[in-house]
């Protein structure tokens, strides 16, 4: 690094002190720095290599001492006990459970808060929505975690229930509603005139009947839930949504954003309002770039440690069902996290090397990711010309 | 579909849009508020006798005549409740053995509970821990531990069904009828007398030494830990990173080693943080030992990998969006390219590579995971600068961790550990918010 400070000095005074007649020692001088250039460049560059080798290599030992089948298939993680087992399917299920339920709470809420941003709100107002979002993708992870562990945690356990059926009912009803009055206007268009009115009237009605029914029966049984842990994978999604949300919605607005006036107004003039225009135009003329937002999300949430470290509950087992989020779970991050303060003093037993196991599933996955979104943006870009 | 219902879809649709940036909002609030809230209580709160009488006896400050006029009075008061428990130990004495051994536990309860609120009783040695030589030095602390005093606290299983239910039982019930009974009135009438609580700011909170496992004292090693640590990483980042995005937007052309290079800072940026936890542990730690364990120096290195990718991105956009016309400008004066470069592109581009690295310190300052394995350790000293390539250092939030979740009095610390969230967050959001000034000003500066 020092020899990469003192070049740029030495060729600026070598180039003050020439002439023109030492153009070749000038050209031999700007080649030279070029190549430092591309050298400090490759050392950047080059580190994920060095990653991917160190974590490989150290992983290795592993697979070979103890294969890959209990690895992958069993759910027993004993890796500290007498005979050891390294069955790691219950951290993988843990974080993809993890995973889901906080990209299926982002995804959606951020696909319309972008959309807000890009079509709705007037540029004034964006300015003030721009560093809420700066904000939420500021604030370090710990803090999440420390909120998810201090705040959160509690609140789920002792009114999780209610906290529930309140969310059901802040969603479900509207929903239900503008469902009630879409399939009563659908379902009576073929009547006659004269019928109509009063049709739509009798379906709709019928239908925010049942609506309210069912929202009032899911409501009272949610209520009535018994939360035994608030760090639990309910809790993790929620806070991980809450992360990944920065991430999906500046993506996937830039995505939105790009895809220009000229198609919208196209669609306008033909008489659609606005949610049609970026229902039928806007998103899937950004389509790519919404999936790079999503992907990046996911890898948000897979790759976040201290969250799910401090309020998951870190019990590596399968929850039962496999769907329940109010069950504590274990996670890869926290799994590392967590386990090398035992194993980094038995450096080169499989309890050490299975850890990099893991770190290389986690690598290799968000690898994989990276590569789709960068795909899918390259592919927004072409499309775009 | 008629026209009335297209435009409830489109109202309702943005009005989903409005819900979920409301949703932000709201979250940020939830979030931000509370460890606000419990943040501030960690500088200011009612600090009690003991809290001045810790300052002065471990730290040397505050103003001795006053402090000891002031245990001097809140000792008059807590007299009162001593002689009582010597009345009935007396008391005791003439009672049949079986009376005695009836009482014995619950006495040893409540001296337990006194000492936990006021400090050692007078005539017993000195206690080793700092913890148990001093009462409660906080009113809200000393609050929680006077309900503990006068109830005991017992789960109630009876329905097997439901979750055990938080019974309290008041500890004058089991004194009834004897000389300890006016004591738990008497305590709850006095207790502001005998901790004589006054409103504190306890600015040491940033710049003092944790005393007994943070019960006691700042967070002054964790909070310069990561100062070390966050500097060490822009230190090693900062000019990588530049040098990088010079070479991607100035030099290189469109080859294919240039756009593997380019994958491979996007990669970068995609690596999980605890993988280049991992990583430090195994390359700088193992194999290329640039400290025998943990180290500033090696947990620097790690971030400074983490952070890489971001500065070199917000350096290339910063350097993409200096207008071409400069670069020609300065060619036609007939510089070189190295020298249009360095005296035209970079000053130019320099509020967005500022504004790039600022944050990017923000986000070195408050990750975790690549940390945990390279550098940070629960308990340390503050460091001197020529220690941070040997040893490890206490981390902000590391010890933020550490103190919720594997500190053995928790509940105890809860202050300690807001006050460090809330540090932190303060320290990241500033940083930022320092880089929207930079930008708003070289914009300006730009504009007009």
């Amino acid at each position: 690094m020092a020899s990469a400070a003192e070049t740029p000095k030495g060729l600026a005074k070598s180039e003050l002190l020439m002439g023109a007649g030492a153009s070749r020692l000038q050209k031999t001088a700007a080649l030279v720095g070029h190549g430092v250039l591309l050298t400090i460049t490759s050392v950047s560059a080059l580190a994920v290599l060095f990653i991917f080798v160190f974590i490989i290599r150290d992983a290795l030992p592993f697979f070979r001492a103890e294969g890959f089948r209990e690895f992958f298939t069993s759910t027993r993680w004993y890796p500290s006990s007498e005979t050891a087992e390294f069955g790691a399917l219950a951290l993988f299920v843990g974080t993809a459970l993890v995973t889901a339920g906080a990209v299926f709470l982002a995804a959606p809420l951020g696909l319309a808060a972008a959309v807000c941003l890009s079509d709705v709100l007037p540029f004034s107002l964006r300015q003030v929505v721009k560093p809420i979002i700066e904000v939420l993708a500021a604030i370090p992870s710990v803090a999440y975690g420390f909120f998810a562990l201090v705040v959160l945690a509690p609140i789920l356990q002792d009114q999780g229930g209610t906290l529930i059926a309140v969310c059901l009912w802040i969603v479900g009803l509207p929903l239900g509603a503008i469902g009630a009055v879409v399939i009563g206007d659908l379902t009576t268009a073929g009547l006659s005139e004269r019928l109509r009115g009063r049709g739509r009237l009798f379906v709709t009605m019928l239908l925010l009947a049942a609506c309210f029914t069912a929202l009032f029966v899911l409501s009272g049984r949610l209520n009535h839930i018994e939360i035994l842990s608030g760090t639990n994978a309910l809790n993790v999604s929620l806070v991980l949504a809450i992360m990944a949300l920065p991430t999906v919605v500046s993506v996937s607005e830039d995505a939105l954003t790009a895809v220009g006036r000229e198609l919208r107004e196209g669609s306008y003039s033909l008489g659609a309002t606005r949610a049609e225009t970026v229902f039928k135009v806007a998103i899937p003329a950004a389509s790519s770039g919404i999936l790079a937002a999503v992907l990046l999300g996911v890898m948000r949430a897979i790759g976040e440690t201290m969250v799910v470290w401090m309020a998951s509950g870190n019990a590596a087992m399968v929850p039962r069902p496999w769907y329940n989020l109010l069950a504590p779970v274990r996670t890869l991050t926290a799994t590392i996290a967590g386990d090398m303060g035992e194993a980094d003093h038995v450096t080169g037993s499989s309890r050490y090397h299975v850890l990099f196991a893991l770190g290389l599933c986690l690598l290799t996955f968000s690898f994989v990711c990276n590569l789709v979104s960068e795909w899918a943006v390259r592919r927004s870009k072409r499309a775009r010309g | 579909m008629r026209l009335s219902t297209r435009k409830m879809l489109d109202r309702s649709f943005s009005g989903l849009g409005f819900f979920s940036i409301g949703l932000m909002a709201l979250a940020l609030v939830v979030l931000l508020a509370p460890i606000c809230v419990g943040g501030v209580k960690a500088i200011v709160f009612r600090g009690t006798i003991e809290h001045r009488r810790f300052l002065l006896e471990k730290m040397g400050r505050g103003d001795r005549v006053a402090v000891e006029a002031g245990i001097e009075k809140a000792q008059e008061t807590r007299l009162p409740v001593y002689a009582r428990i010597e009345e009935f130990e007396k008391e005791m004495e003439g009672k049949p053995r079986s009376e005695r051994r009836k009482y014995r536990k619950e006495l040893g309860e409540l001296k337990e509970a006194l000492r936990e609120l006021l400090g050692p009783m007078p005539g017993e040695t000195r206690p080793v821990l700092p913890r148990d030589q001093y009462g409660q030095t906080r009113w809200d602390r000393a609050s929680a531990k006077l309900r503990d005093l006068l109830y005991v606290e017992s789960y109630d299983y009876s329905n097997s069904d439901a979750m055990g239910v938080e019974v309290f039982t008041p500890r004058s019930e089991t004194f009834a009828g004897t000389a300890l009974e006016p004591l738990f009135p008497y305590v709850e009438t006095h207790l502001a007398e005998m901790l004589r609580p006054r409103l504190t700011f306890y600015w040491g909170f940033f710049t003092d030494r944790p005393i007994d496992a943070n019960m006691f004292g700042g967070i002054w090693p964790a909070l310069l830990g990561t100062i070390y640590l966050t500097l060490g990483a822009m230190l090693i980042a900062a000019p990588l990173g530049v040098i990088a995005a010079v070479y991607f937007v100035e030099y290189a052309g469109d080859n294919p080693l240039v756009s593997a290079l380019r994958s491979c800072v996007s990669t970068l940026a995609g690596v999980p943080s605890i993988v280049f936890g991992l990583f430090g542990l195994a390359f700088l730690i193992n194999t290329i030992h640039v400290s025998e364990g943990k180290s500033v120096l090696a947990g620097s290195l790690t971030l400074a990998l983490l952070v890489l990718p971001t500065v070199i991105r917000s350096a290339e956009e910063a350097i993409r969006a200096v207008p071409n016309t400069y670069r020609e400008a300065a060619m036609g004066l007939g510089a070189s390219k190295w020298r249009t470069v360095t005296t035209v592109v970079l000053p130019a581009a320099l509020s967005g590579i500022l504004t790039g690295t600022i944050i990017s310190t923000g986000r070195a300052a408050g990750e975790t995971a690549p940390i945990i394995f390279t550098a940070a350790v629960s308990v340390g000293k503050p460091l001197r600068i020529w220690e941070v390539f040997t040893q490890g250092t206490p981390a902000l939030p590391w010890s933020i961790y550490n103190l919720c979740t594997e500190h053995e009095a928790v509940d105890e610390i809860r202050h300690v550990q807001y006050g460090m969230v809330l540090t932190l967050v303060l320290a990241v959001l500033s940083l930022n918010l320092c880089a929207v000034i930079v930008r708003a000003r070289i914009s300006r500066r730009q504009a007009g």
